[in-house]
């Protein structure tokens, strides 16, 4: 008799077996891992190729100096660039800027999200079609919302502005986008608007999945509705919640198109975040090195929080 | 059998001999990019242009690529970097510096030489595409500035001719304002264009961002000369005034060139410093285009204008001889009558009366950005505007500022003369 260790893959073969039979037996897992390997090697190649490489380029840029106009730049740098993108003016703003932007959004989509998840999740007439029609900011290519959006927040023809001045709200129309007390959350409630639908269907697939028993037990127990949310709801939705919030922090805090498109970090540098600065020292300085210390440092601090959720996780399943 | 078989097959090894006939060498192919505006009659004048060049030249073909100008600047320095670059493409006038700094662009003077019709481009043109004595790419058009104006907006406010001087610009468009409603004259605050009409009303006031020093390199000489600091504070209390005196609507501060044209072109306000291409918005605008009038820009202390020379880049490569081949066949002037008539390069195209001639006039009095790498200067120049306009604050401090800033990305280049 043979027992298998699933963790390892390995075989543990009873003593009275014979030696030549147990080699085979041996032999046996090794070759469902050669084979394993060999169907995992393309997208060990594939991910060598498209990330791993890249990624020790950014890395090996970051200490050394480059630029992309002038060849005769070079040599180690050691830990210049770095220096030098902390000593840099815009840094503290870009990263200011970065987690304002960064934590609004996210708090925001997730707020959203639950509640036209919550909403959605009740029987109501023409639910079906509140469900498709919900994802479409989602699905509209971010530079084509945010051309959008600055066109409706135009000050000149935009339909916001010209709404807002018949209702009586504003006396004039406002420049949202070019004013730098504005700015900011101008773009980030935007952002809010385009990526709010991708919670709502994740929060409504968890939800769909909670027992009705639970609710039927918990009121039978007297517990009311807002009772039934933090005791039944909400643990339930975690787990989906911790990974949404999880991969919305990165692809937000990293994100530059949306930005770009509105406002190109302006006006004054107002919506300056790290991933346009990445961008304005590349290809508006040249400067390779500075770019890839800055995105190193932001890759860092992006894995820290990976790291973090990974060891989150792990200590909630050993509870 | 085996015969024929033996007859058949050595036919068929010969066929492809036979049937291509004389040996012939492969057409060169010049990959060309472009950003023009497929829609529009010069585009199509220069597609047929590059089509009968084909037909003048079978042993060479032109692959040309639309790029829009706004993705034209980062697809080039990455493609030059990468080494894959195009042979020839537009550009601006901004980005001569950076590519002459790469090495990337080629020397054009020896073909120059053997050019005939080099003596019919303006000779500011050829001087502001030469560096260190060589000509290093050649003009595609030239994009003048001048003072457009709605000439009923002027008669509605009682007003007989457009401004001359800066004094008059703000009087006359405070004016326009308070007769008519409208702002009286339109400026951009970001984007290509703010550090166009910025450097533009330097030069009017007579001082340059960066002068070319005795060791070659450059410097922003504002700090160590107190009058030229002065005149560029002065520039920056002219925009000051021109939105404290309601002069230009506020939301100026954070136009774009769209916003700039296509106000303009709807009649938002009466006098904008723009280029021939707004001739264009006549078909799209027919009514509000209808009273626009053309004038010398108002001048400071001097008359200047920006004097955009958009590049025909020809780069480093295998094919210099068929490019530059190319290049002067799209300068000589049957071409150019046909693809830009308002804004050729050449002395000998001057275009029609309103939207040719008036800016065609204003070559001599031209500034151009100078040959540098220009890096953060136009970002920090959006950064000043934005500082006066936006914060309020005083054009003496911004100006001041704006000094270091433009040394500090001299420095950062390695072009500052120290």
């Amino acid at each position: 008799m043979t027992t298998m260790d699933m963790a390892t893959g390995s075989i543990a073969s009873r003593p009275q077996a014979g030696i030549g039979r147990a080699a085979r037996r041996v032999l046996w897992p090794s070759a469902r891992v050669r084979a394993a390997c060999a169907f995992l090697a393309p997208v060990a190649v594939l991910v060598a190729a498209l990330i791993a490489v890249p990624l020790a380029g950014v890395l090996w840029q970051s200490l050394h100096h480059a630029s992309l106009i002038d060849a005769a730049v070079g040599g180690f740098a050691g830990l210049d660039n770095f220096r030098m993108v902390l000593d840099d003016e815009h840094f503290v703003p870009a990263l200011t800027h970065t987690l304002v932007w960064t934590v609004l959004s996210v708090a925001g989509e997730y707020a959203c999200g639950l509640a036209t998840a919550l909403a959605l999740a009740q029987p109501f007439r023409g639910r079906a079609l509140v469900r498709g029609l919900i994802i479409l900011p989602w699905v509209i290519p971010i530079a084509i919302a945010g051309v959008n959006w600055a066109w409706l927040l135009n000050p000149d023809y935009g339909v916001l502005n010209a709404w807002l001045v018949r209702m009586g709200v504003l006396a004039a129309p406002f420049d949202w986008l070019g004013r730098s007390e504005t700015a900011l959350i101008t773009v980030t409630l935007v952002n809010v608007w385009r990526s709010f639908p991708f919670y709502t269907i994740s929060l409504l697939a968890a939800l769909t999945s909670i027992p009705d028993d639970l609710y039927e037990a918990a009121a039978l127990d007297g517990a009311g509705i807002v009772r039934r949310f933090f005791v039944i709801t909400l643990p339930h939705l975690r787990p989906v919640s911790l990974t949404l919030i999880v991969i919305h922090i990165i692809w937000t805090a990293i994100n530059f198109d949306f930005i770009w498109v509105m406002t190109q970090g302006g006006p004054l540098d107002a919506t300056e975040t790290l991933p346009i600065l990445i961008y304005r020292y590349a290809m508006q300085e040249f400067d390779v090195g500075l770019a890839c210390a800055l995105a190193t440092l932001s890759m860092a601090a992006m894995a820290m929080l990976f790291l973090v959720q990974a060891l989150l996780v792990r200590a909630r399943e050993a509870r | 059998m085996a015969i024929f078989r033996r007859q058949l097959l050595a036919m068929a090894a010969l066929f492809p001999l036979l049937a291509a006939g004389p040996a012939r060498a492969e057409p060169t192919t010049l990959t060309y990019w472009v950003a023009w505006d497929p829609l529009q009659a010069e585009a199509k004048a220069a597609q047929a242009a590059i089509a009968e060049f084909e037909t003048a030249n079978p042993d060479i073909k032109v692959k040309t690529q639309v790029i829009a100008y706004d993705a034209l600047h980062d697809k080039l320095v990455t493609a030059l970097a990468g080494g894959d670059a195009p042979d020839i493409a537009w550009g601006l006038s901004e980005w001569f510096g950076e590519f002459n700094k790469m090495g990337v662009l080629a020397d054009l003077s020896a073909h120059a030489k053997a050019w005939p019709d080099l003596g019919a481009l303006y000779p500011n043109v050829v001087r502001n595409l030469t560096i260190d004595g060589k000509l290093r790419a050649l003009p595609n058009y030239l994009g003048l500035r001048a003072l457009l104006y709605h000439a009923d907006m002027l008669k509605a406010a009682g007003i007989e001719a457009p401004p001359k001087t800066w004094d008059e610009l703000v009087q006359t468009s405070a004016a326009i304002q308070a007769k008519t409603g409208k702002p009286g004259f339109g400026i951009v605050g970001k984007g290509a264009r703010a550090p166009q009409e910025f450097i533009t009303c330097l030069g009017q006031n007579g001082v340059e961002i960066a002068k070319r020093m005795p060791d070659g390199k450059y410097r922003n000489t504002w700090a160590e000369a107190p009058e030229e600091l002065e005149r560029a504070t002065g520039v920056l209390a002219l925009y000051g005034r021109l939105l404290s005196e309601k002069a230009i609507p506020p939301q100026s501060a954070n136009w774009g060139w769209e916003d700039e044209d296509t106000n303009f072109a709807l009649g938002q306000y009466a006098m904008v410093m723009n280029g021939s291409w707004m001739k264009g918005r006549i078909d799209q605008h027919p009514v509000t285009m209808r009273d626009v009038a053309v004038a010398p820009p108002p001048a400071g202390r001097t008359a200047a204008t920006f004097f955009e020379i958009a590049p025909l880049y020809l780069f480093n490569g295998k094919h210099v001889d068929a490019t530059w081949k190319l290049a002067t066949f799209l300068l000589s002037r049957d071409v150019q009558a046909k693809v830009f008539p308002d804004r050729s390069p050449r002395s000998d195209v001057t275009g029609d009366p309103v939207w040719g001639k008036p800016f065609t006039d204003l070559v001599p009095v031209g500034i151009a950005f100078p040959p540098i790498v220009l890096g953060s200067i136009p970002r920090d120049m959006e950064t000043a505007l934005g500082r006066v306009l936006l914060k309020g604050e005083k054009p003496a401090a911004v100006a001041a500022w704006l000094a270091q800033a433009i040394n500090k990305s001299l420095k950062r280049s390695g072009q500052l003369s120290e």
